[in-house]
């Protein structure tokens, strides 16, 4: 395999130096500079030269590491992406909601038949502080209790004996909840349901990237390799794909039903209907610019000696694409995908925000905007940040395609 | 050459005809057909009754059956009726073709009026900080979603500076037939300053990366370095050596956005609901108007398909070095 790795590099500008001139650093630098280089050190050594690429990928990972940290963010900041609060609908970043007392006395209840004898504690203490009086059983104070606001009751409970209420207390800490950047139309938490997002959005894009990557290297691929009629046919039907106008095309497939759809109907199951019909016509869609590329590749590929020498070693076709063409086509193949999971991300907002893509109550970044846009004067934040998050994502994508490009490209001049 | 033309023509029509079939089976596969929706509004419906209406429909027909049909009646200029709307489709397109010609080709030549030159100014300046702030401005082009560019400028010009009107074609209660010409046009053009400020801006990214490359690759030829040799001034030499030879291949990308001209844009005109042929399209599929949505999507798919080929054919001629097979 080594026979068909890209030339391999030697630094020579350190040899001129005469050898009594060299103090042990600069000895080991001479040594450093003329290691052999693998393909992948020197494109790592030029892209981290490409400043707004790495920091592309470092946006792009953080944001990768939020989003596979959901769970336990939601367990940090103490929301949950579906928990609705009718009565604390848009507030405002920062603003801190206050559960409805329906839902404190619930949370009461539930408290005093986990721990009887402490709800009996704090009950009796109630009682004999004079603060409330009982009607019928040891319930009822606790839910006379529980009408009051938030602060009251923990005032209260913080002048009865410590070791009675020290159970309770963090139940009523919970009835007040601060919300970074406020509340949507159901009382929804905005921070944690962009979190939550993140993963949809994040993993639709990866994963229409990869499947649309793997469909073009293989359709690049044969075209490639074999030519001729297959050649043209499938170029021809790319060419075709390629010249649909994206939106509308995509608009009437992600419409359809699948319940009327023969194949589709069988192979994805109705609980993720949502989400795979996305991504499966999405892939459908962006597959065509890497087949090209790779196509391209492949047909100057195919005319080297390595594969005339896999050919008389006896190798079949199968094998010489996929054990000697398809190493050689990674790279560009990885700024292709890199560049998809751009674009399929965009998309997927695009669609989601026209109440075709990812359906509520999943929240992605693209229906977050969905029902924003109606309340663009009561509440702008919660059109402007998803938005934002989108372009900050998709611009950290590009630049780190861009980055990938210049340094696997050796005809790439920008410096 | 002409055999080329003819070759890629033949192509062309072919992909519109298979394409228009699998567009019409894709509309089958939407939830609602008419009968669908006849059952929803009627409970007490009986399965006679929808063997009847389906068969009147020819809901019961193989759905080339339908095809062949519907094509027949495209074919003698009937493009029906429009479900939602009750007016003829034939009604309904004029005004939309309009005010999604008038929107996309403003757009277009404002985004061109600003890419090109910024985009040969990065390249005369390239490496410094001028070309790194146009090539950030370009990408924020590439990446920025169209829907929430739109809501920003929304919240900026109408709601918070109150200046511009947030979304529509027109104002709704003007009798346009009583008011002068220039006022029809101020006012239909007020509503059009936003989505044409979003349009232009997700296309100048494209052009403006495509006028620096190109332009780039002009000014690294030989015949530059000749003309600064011979003593010309370096405004003559940008303008009539490099740009120039750079538009040749700018025109290809031209030709293509021009298909937009009468394919609308559909985010962008659904969030300003401004009435053209991208919020038809959107519009008449979320409402099951089968009979508008097919013909919008295949006057979108012939537009685009032609301009294609138009790009191919004139590219061709534009640059004598190509020589078409």
């Amino acid at each position: 395999m080594t026979d068909m790795k890209p030339e391999h590099r030697t630094s020579t500008h350190l040899k001129d130096a005469t050898p009594q001139q060299h103090s042990e650093a600069t000895k080991k630098e001479i040594e450093k500079a003329e290691r052999v280089q693998s393909m992948w050190s020197i494109v790592w050594s030029q892209f981290i030269d490409h400043r707004m690429a790495v920091a592309g990928l470092c946006v792009i990972l953080t944001f990768v590491v939020i989003a596979l940290a959901a769970p336990l963010i939601s367990y940090w900041v103490g929301h949950h992406p579906d928990d609705q609060n009718a009565v604390n609908r848009y507030l405002k970043p920062g603003e801190i909601s206050v559960l409805p007392s329906s839902q404190r006395e619930d949370a009461f209840i539930r408290y005093s038949s986990e721990n009887l004898a402490k709800a009996q504690e704090v009950h009796n203490a109630l009682v004999t502080a004079g603060v409330l009086q009982p009607v019928e059983d040891q319930t009822d104070v606790l839910l006379e209790l529980a009408q009051k606001n938030p602060e009251e009751i923990l005032a209260q409970l913080n002048s009865l004996p410590k070791e009675s209420v020290s159970g309770l207390i963090p139940v009523v800490k919970a009835f007040t909840r601060k919300h970074i950047l406020g509340t949507d139309e159901l009382g929804r938490d905005v921070l944690i349901r962009l979190v939550y997002g993140a993963r949809v959005s994040i993993g639709v894009g990866f994963l229409v990237a990869f499947s649309a990557g793997l469909i073009g290297l293989l359709v690049g691929a044969i075209a490639g390799y074999y030519g001729g009629l297959i050649d043209s046919l499938m170029m021809r039907f790319t060419d075709s794909m390629l010249a649909l106008p994206t939106l509308p095309i995509l608009i009437v497939m992600s419409a359809i039903s699948l319940e009327k759809t023969p194949i589709l109907r069988t192979l994805i199951p109705p609980s993720q209907e949502n989400i795979m019909k996305l991504v499966f016509v999405l892939v459908v869609y962006s597959w065509m610019q890497t087949a090209l590329l790779v196509r391209s590749s492949i047909l100057s590929l195919r005319e080297r000696e390595f594969v005339l020498a896999a050919k008389t070693m006896g190798a079949t076709n199968f094998s010489i694409i996929t054990r000697h063409l398809f190493p050689n086509v990674v790279a560009p193949l990885l700024v292709s995908v890199t560049i998809g999971v751009g674009s399929s991300i965009q998309f997927e907002a695009a669609l989601s925000f026209l109440g075709l893509g990812i359906q509520q109550p999943t929240p992605s970044w693209g229906n977050m905007l969905f029902n924003a846009q109606d309340l663009i004067t009561e509440a702008p934040h919660l059109a402007i940040v998803p938005g934002l998050l989108i372009l900050i994502l998709t611009i950290s994508v590009n630049y780190l395609g861009d980055g990938l490009r210049d340094a696997i490209d050796p005809k790439s001049v920008r410096r | 050459m002409t055999n080329y033309i003819f070759r890629r023509t033949l192509q062309t029509l072919i992909v519109i005809g298979v394409l228009s079939y699998f567009c019409y089976y894709m509309m089958t596969l939407m939830p609602g057909d008419p009968v669908e929706l006849m059952i929803q509004a009627n409970p007490k419906i009986t399965s006679e009754d929808i063997t009847r209406l389906r068969s009147i429909y020819g809901l019961d027909q193989p759905i080339y059956a339908r095809y062949g049909k519907w094509l027949g009646t495209i074919m003698n200029g009937d493009l029906g009726y429009s479900r939602t709307y009750r007016i003829p489709v034939t009604e309904m397109l004029g005004p939309r073709l309009i005010n999604t010609f008038y929107l996309s080709m403003s757009a277009l030549l404002l985004s061109l009026a600003i890419a090109v030159p910024l985009g040969v100014l990065a390249a005369l300046n390239r490496g410094t900080k001028l070309d790194y702030g146009i090539g950030l401005f370009a990408f924020g082009g590439i990446s920025t979603p169209s829907f929430w560019l739109g809501i920003v400028l929304i919240l900026i010009f109408g709601v918070w500076l109150k200046v511009l009107p947030a979304s529509g074609t027109y104002t709704v209660g003007l009798d346009e037939s009583q008011m002068s010409y220039w006022n029809v046009f101020t006012d239909r053009f007020t509503y059009m300053i936003l989505p044409m400020m979003t349009l232009a801006y997700l296309t100048i990214g494209n052009f403006l990366r495509f006028t620096r490359s190109s332009m780039l690759d002009s000014m690294g030829n030989d015949y530059i370095r000749t003309a600064k040799a011979k003593g010309l001034p370096w405004r003559r030499v940008v303008i009539f050596h490099g740009f120039r030879n750079a538009l040749l291949p700018l025109i290809t990308t031209i030709t293509l956005s021009f298909s937009s001209v009468f394919s609308g844009a559909t985010i962008t005109e659904t969030v300003f609901a401004y009435q053209g042929m991208g919020r038809l399209i959107y519009e008449s599929i979320i409402s099951n108007d089968f009979n508008v949505a097919m013909i919008c999507v295949m006057i979108t798919v012939t537009m685009v398909l032609i301009l294609n080929l138009l790009a191919d054919i004139l590219y061709s001629f534009a640059d004598p070095r190509i020589t078409l097979k």
